[in-house]
């Protein structure tokens, strides 16, 4: 099997679960289609370097971590470029959630400060452990555990009233 | 242990080591507000996990695929193909009277621009200056030794960008005027006149040759077109003359 059909069976699988993440990174189709198309850009060219048979999930995912913070330090060099984070008012809930009447739990994940969300959607979401999450985010376990715990207490209060 | 919040995290994901849990295990059993926090937990990740994939559009893995194909460089994309439309319109463009006529204009004003004219024969006698070309290969027409007031005074061999011209220069009363045998194909149908660059260029055949007039004025280039016609037809007659 060559390289160009390795990188399709290996990879290439990965592409919707990266694209949920990145949707609820960026909170919207346009940035996080661009976020996908680059993430895989990068894996296809350093896909040498990666060592078949280990977690080419989790290399993937630290590979869109990367691009999205190299994205976060453009947009700061560029002051036309919109904040992407913080507390977004508004954001339309995927067409799924909705129908699946998991409207107000979509919401208050997307509302939630990106470091925050990105925690709790690797973990909660993604599944991933904290070991993994720790590689993805290039943080120490113990921040981890701190994010998820604060992302979720932020998610308590915007529910506070509906259904745990 | 009094209560920490974040260890309740850890210990709803199954993340913390085996003392640590022991001791989370034993402050629960007597913190109610710490079990509502991992009951809460355990709860919402049920939901979160839950939650509706988010698709995107059918289209894209098809997108993200042809990304990734190698890009062909921009100097094979871009400039091969303007390079061969180039490379097409000059071979097309070379043979093309205008082209031939703009040619013949630039090389008329290179050389009598310069302070002394670069002649490579210095003649008035179109007898010596046919015989110097004769020898190096270019047969002219009959030319004249003067027309309009303007008299032979030299020629030589003049580069074109596609080929060589023989270029007789003829001068008097402050004007200037080229005559040019010119090999190779021109495309014109019987004669041609244009005036690029400010010169009157007329393009003719002659005794199955092509020669080009360069002139400053109209009148200069028809005195010429007239007298290359009236040699050619006094020689002719010459020639038949002396037969008989």
């Amino acid at each position: 099997m060559d390289r160009d059909e390795r990188f399709e069976a290996e990879a290439l699988p990965h592409l919707r679960s990266l694209y949920g993440t990145a949707y609820r990174m960026t909170r919207n189709a346009h940035d996080a289609e661009d976020l996908v198309q680059e993430t895989f850009l990068r894996a296809y060219r350093a896909f040498d370097r990666y060592a078949a048979g280990t977690n080419i999930r989790a290399w993937l995912y630290t590979i869109l971590q990367r691009v999205r913070t190299d994205a976060f330090r453009r947009a700061a060099r560029s002051p036309s470029t919109v904040e992407l984070s913080g507390e977004g008012p508004a954001v339309p809930a995927p067409q799924e959630a909705l129908a699946r009447g998991g409207e107000d739990i979509e919401r208050a994940l997307l509302a939630l400060p990106e470091a925050f969300r990105t925690a709790v959607v690797l973990r909660d979401v993604e599944d991933f452990s904290y070991e993994e999450i720790a590689r993805i985010l290039s943080v120490p376990i113990g921040t981890v555990m701190s994010r998820i715990h604060r992302g979720r207490a932020l998610l308590r209060q915007a529910l506070a009233g509906s259904r745990p | 242990m009094s209560c920490v919040p974040e260890l309740g995290t850890g210990y709803v994901d199954g993340a913390l080591d085996e003392a640590s849990r022991a001791a989370v295990e034993a402050h629960l059993a007597g913190c109610a507000a710490c079990r509502d926090q991992v009951a809460y937990e355990r709860a919402l990740r049920q939901r979160l996990r839950a939650l509706a994939p988010v698709e995107p559009r059918p289209a894209l893995a098809a997108e993200v695929r042809k990304g990734l194909r190698p890009r062909t460089p921009l100097a094979v994309r871009v400039l091969l193909p303007i390079a061969a439309g180039l490379a097409v319109l000059f071979l097309w463009g070379r043979g093309a009277a205008p082209f031939v006529a703009w040619e013949l204009a630039r090389d008329h004003d290179h050389c009598f621009a310069k302070p002394v004219l670069p002649a490579q024969v210095w003649s008035d006698d179109p007898a010596h200056v046919t015989a110097w070309f004769a020898r190096q290969g270019t047969q002219l027409p009959a030319v004249p030794a003067a027309a309009g007031g303007l008299e032979l005074v030299g020629a030589r061999y003049c580069p074109l960008i596609d080929r060589k011209v023989g270029h007789l220069y003829y001068a008097g009363r402050g004007r200037h005027l080229s005559v040019y045998a010119v090999p190779g194909s021109v495309r014109f149908p019987r004669e041609f006149l244009d005036r690029p660059r400010a010169r009157v260029v007329r393009l003719l055949r002659v005794e199955g040759r092509t020669v080009g007039l360069v002139g400053e004025r109209p009148e200069d280039v028809a005195a010429f077109e007239r007298a290359l016609t009236a040699t050619y037809a006094r020689l002719t007659l010459e020639a038949a003359g002396a037969e008989h």
